[in-house]
């Protein structure tokens, strides 16, 4: 079916259209030209006076696999919310962790269409595909974790770059991922001693080598490569005062190598990672040190990880700090040890706008969003970690409203005043800046071309909201923009329209997409050491991977 | 201690699911119409009170009497803040949860969560309840903060777990696990019981009968321990002396 979007004001920045009133016509699921279609044959969508945009990218979300399922176990609490009984649709629960069929419903109502799973445990990656394909209205994604995996550590430490991206290839496949994920690289492995690595040259147990090591590996075989997406990093030392140094030096590693189509080094969460000071009692924002770093960088891109004040549960790879977050808290803790190939941990929290570390964060994220070039910085809470992705589009209306911060900063803990410069920001994005951050960058930054933008060819994923870009003042009608952003008139994915006026209207099933780099490596060379570590590993190597087959809708992108 | 004035249900059948009804003694001050249009849920079906109830309304006082079996009818006085509710028969679970104040009276037996994260007012049951009596939910910190709640008959396990104020009193006998994660407020046993006060912070479990006691508690004289070591936990446990 064809469908005609008839006088939307469009903002499409990857296509350089800064709200234009303009028509969009569907056919077939892609975006089209008038002349691809007969008029008459289409749906028409009457968008007069309506904000139309690609539908979200979510590149950075905890959304499937054993540590999300861990916490909804440990966490019934989340639970007894019901969003929808079962009708037509799903039943949906969850007061922030949600069930597979809420989180889908849930994006598909705030205008977003796809999402990635940021941390996929490999020997997990058959359950995380399964809940993936439990998520409906999305298209999805997985990012396996290397940044400890036993054979990254022995490929590095022979420094073989050749055998490194041959396993990543195998692995990748195996997993069916979409890129390299590394948590902590260096730091899970020491926890399985009950310790950390605290710098980039901190030797990793066991090993001859140093996370500085594994992280520029990991980025030169990831380009060799030619994945989409490149290194997409949680640096060493998250959550401690004073990490700030670190993500710098960091961020610096990508320097040395380059891109033409996109970054080297994507830094995830780094709300979580911008933090100055010595503890907790003295700690302060690291935020503007960190944006002029990033800015002055041409191949580094972040997400914010920003929190959201209210209920949110801690679930990262990062296992050691995890453990420690526990202990500061006194909060229900459950470890996942996940082999040889990672750890990964889970720890209820909430953000509490008196309590000033809180504060110090929800500020941290802000400034970071704010000071970071707009082409660099993209719109995550790192769900659930910093809180729900349904808040979105408050960090939206944040990011373009001074008045709203100042009405904001009066109910939180006075401690951010001294601590960080959010107050003293006055810069204010513009909603196309904010459509960049949450479309087009997302997908430029993961590699998917069809994504985040509405020129002819890509895929007709829509997102309409009642807002007309030529009227509204963003820096004073904030709680206007907020509800209208919240949820979408209309939601199109893949052609069809699945939410209309914020209801849902029709279920369906988003594509999985995974990279397959086998073509240019020696898996033959790998093979070997591959089935030597098999021998002590936990499963058969028959048994090991997900096959393309067990997926409801895969999609392989081949690179090399 | 009832006068003329309440709302009178009584069951029209025997319900062969189970109904949830969250009535409060509030129902009572609501036109017959209203409360026979009140909705309660009947295994999955939202149903109206007056297709599962014989209603008989006598005046507006905030008192409800519950006459014939309601042991398959959950969440009874749930969240009631005053009024009394007298059960005539036995009552299903969580009655009385997330209570703030005035009375239930059950002339029968409690099933599960009987007073569960109670915040005020008084449960008194003549019969026996099950388990979880006083207790939090699955997931949430604090279990029963305030009120009381005296039982005449026998206790199931996990008794008061989690609490942190309170009291709740029973005549007979209770199961394991008594005072599980306990903060504050009081037990009270007359009877035995099986294991008490793991990981206790505080508060206090008196016991006439015989209990079986953790060696995480340290005996502080005779008659009274204080544990559990194990969460340095300041709670008591007190041998009543006959
Ligand atoms: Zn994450």
């Amino acid at each position: 079916m064809a469908i005609h979007i008839k006088n939307g004001i469009v903002i499409d920045p990857k296509n350089k259209i800064k709200a234009e009133k303009m028509d969009l016509f569907i056919k077939d699921g892609k975006i089209v030209d008038e002349k691809a279609v007969k008029k008459e044959e289409c749906q028409v969508i009457d968008a007069t006076n309506k904000l139309v945009v690609a539908g979200g990218v979510d590149m950075h979300a905890h959304i499937a696999g054993s540590k999300i399922n861990t916490g909804r176990t440990m966490r019934p609490e989340e639970m007894r919310v019901v969003r929808r009984v079962a009708d037509t649709f799903r039943a949906a629960v969850g007061r922030v962790l949600l069930t597979a069929p809420a989180i889908g419903y849930e994006y598909a109502k705030m205008g977003y269409t796809v999402s990635f799973e940021a941390a996929q445990p490999p020997i997990g990656a058959l359950h995380t595909h399964e809940e993936l394909d439990a998520i409906p209205m999305i298209d999805k994604a997985a990012l396996p974790v290397f940044g400890n995996w036993h054979l990254v550590f022995k490929f590095v430490e022979e420094k073989n770059i050749e055998k490194l991206k041959a396993f990543i290839a195998w692995a990748i496949e195996r997993t069916k991922g979409f890129g390299v994920k590394a948590v902590n690289p260096g730091g899970v492995e020491a926890w399985m001693y009950g310790k950390n690595v605290r710098s980039l040259d901190d030797q990793v147990p066991g090993f001859n080598i140093t996370p500085r090591e594994i992280i520029t590996s990991l980025i030169q075989a990831t380009e060799e490569l030619k994945l989409p997406h490149s290194v997409h990093l949680h640096c060493n030392n998250l959550g401690v005062p004073g990490n700030y140094q670190t993500t710098i030096e960091t961020i610096k590693l990508a320097s040395k190598f380059s891109n033409s189509k996109r970054q080297v080094l994507h830094v995830t969460h780094v709300q979580f990672n911008s933090y100055a000071g010595s503890s907790w009692r003295d700690a302060a924002s690291g935020a503007a040190e960190i944006a002029k770093v990033v800015n002055s960088i041409d191949n580094v891109t972040i997400d914010m990880g920003q929190p959201i004040f209210g209920h949110a549960t801690a679930m990262t790879g990062d296992a050691p700090f995890q453990f420690t977050l526990h202990r500061l808290t006194g909060a229900k803790w459950s470890n996942k040890d996940s082999e040889v190939e990672g750890g990964a941990g889970i720890v209820p929290l909430v953000y509490l706008p008196n309590n000033p570390v809180h504060a110090l964060q929800w500020a941290i994220g802000l400034e970071l969003g704010l000071l970071i070039d707009s082409n660099k910085v993209v719109l995550t809470t790192d769900y659930p970690n910093g809180g729900p992705f349904t808040e979105y589009p408050y960090v939206m209306a944040m990011l373009m409203s001074r008045k709203m911060r100042e009405k904001e900063l009066q109910k939180v803990s006075p401690y951010v005043q001294k601590a960080t410069g959010l107050a003293a920001i006055d810069k204010e994005k513009t909603l196309e800046e904010l459509i960049h951050m949450t479309r087009s960058l997302p997908a430029k930054i993961l590699g998917l071309e069809n994504k985040g933008h509405l020129g002819i060819g890509a895929d007709a994923d829509v997102a309409i909201y009642d807002l007309n870009p030529l009227d509204v003042d963003t820096s004073n009608e904030f709680e206007k923009v907020y509800k209208a952003l919240k949820t979408a008139v209309y939601t199109i994915k893949g052609g069809e329209i699945i939410v209309k006026n914020g209801e849902l209207v029709k279920e369906v099933w988003g594509r999985t997409y995974w990279v397959d780099a086998r073509s240019k490596v020696d898996l033959e060379a790998v093979m070997p050491d591959i089935e030597n570590y098999f021998q002590y590993y936990s499963i058969e190597l028959q048994n090991y991977g997900v096959e393309e087959s067990w997926i409801r809708m895969p999609e392989r992108i081949v690179v090399g | 201690m009832w006068g003329e004035i309440m709302l009178i249900l009584k069951p029209k059948v025997n319900f062969v699911v189970t109904v949830e009804a969250e009535i409060t003694p509030e129902l009572a001050t609501k036109s017959l119409d209203e409360i026979l249009n009140f909705k309660v849920y009947y295994g999955k079906n939202l149903v109206k009170l007056g297709d599962l109830f014989e209603v008989k309304k006598e005046g507006d006082d905030k008192k409800i009497i519950l006459d014939g079996d309601f042991s398959r009818v959950k969440w009874i006085g749930c969240r009631m803040e005053d009024g009394e509710i007298l059960v005539k028969g036995s009552v299903g679970t969580n009655c009385g949860a997330y209570m703030k104040g005035g009375k239930i009276i059950i002339e029968g037996n409690a099933d599960d969560w009987l007073g569960a994260e109670m915040n005020g007012g008084e449960i008194v049951v003549k019969g026996n309840t099950g388990n979880l009596v006083g207790c939090a939910y699955y997931g949430d910190a604090t279990g029963m903060s305030n009120g009381k709640i005296i039982i005449e008959g026998n206790a199931g396990n996990y008794i008061g777990e989690k609490m942190s104020g309170g009291i709740i009193e029973i005549k007979g006998n209770a199961g394991d696990f008594v005072g599980t994660e306990m903060r504050g407020g009081q037990i009270i046993i007359h009877g035995s019981c099986g294991f008490v006060g793991g990981d206790m912070r505080g508060g206090e479990i008196a016991i006439k009968g015989s209990f079986e006691l953790l060696p995480a508690f340290i005996k502080k004289e005779e008659g009274l321990w204080v544990g559990d070591v194990n969460v340095k936990g300041e709670g008591k446990i007190r041998a009543i002396k006959s």
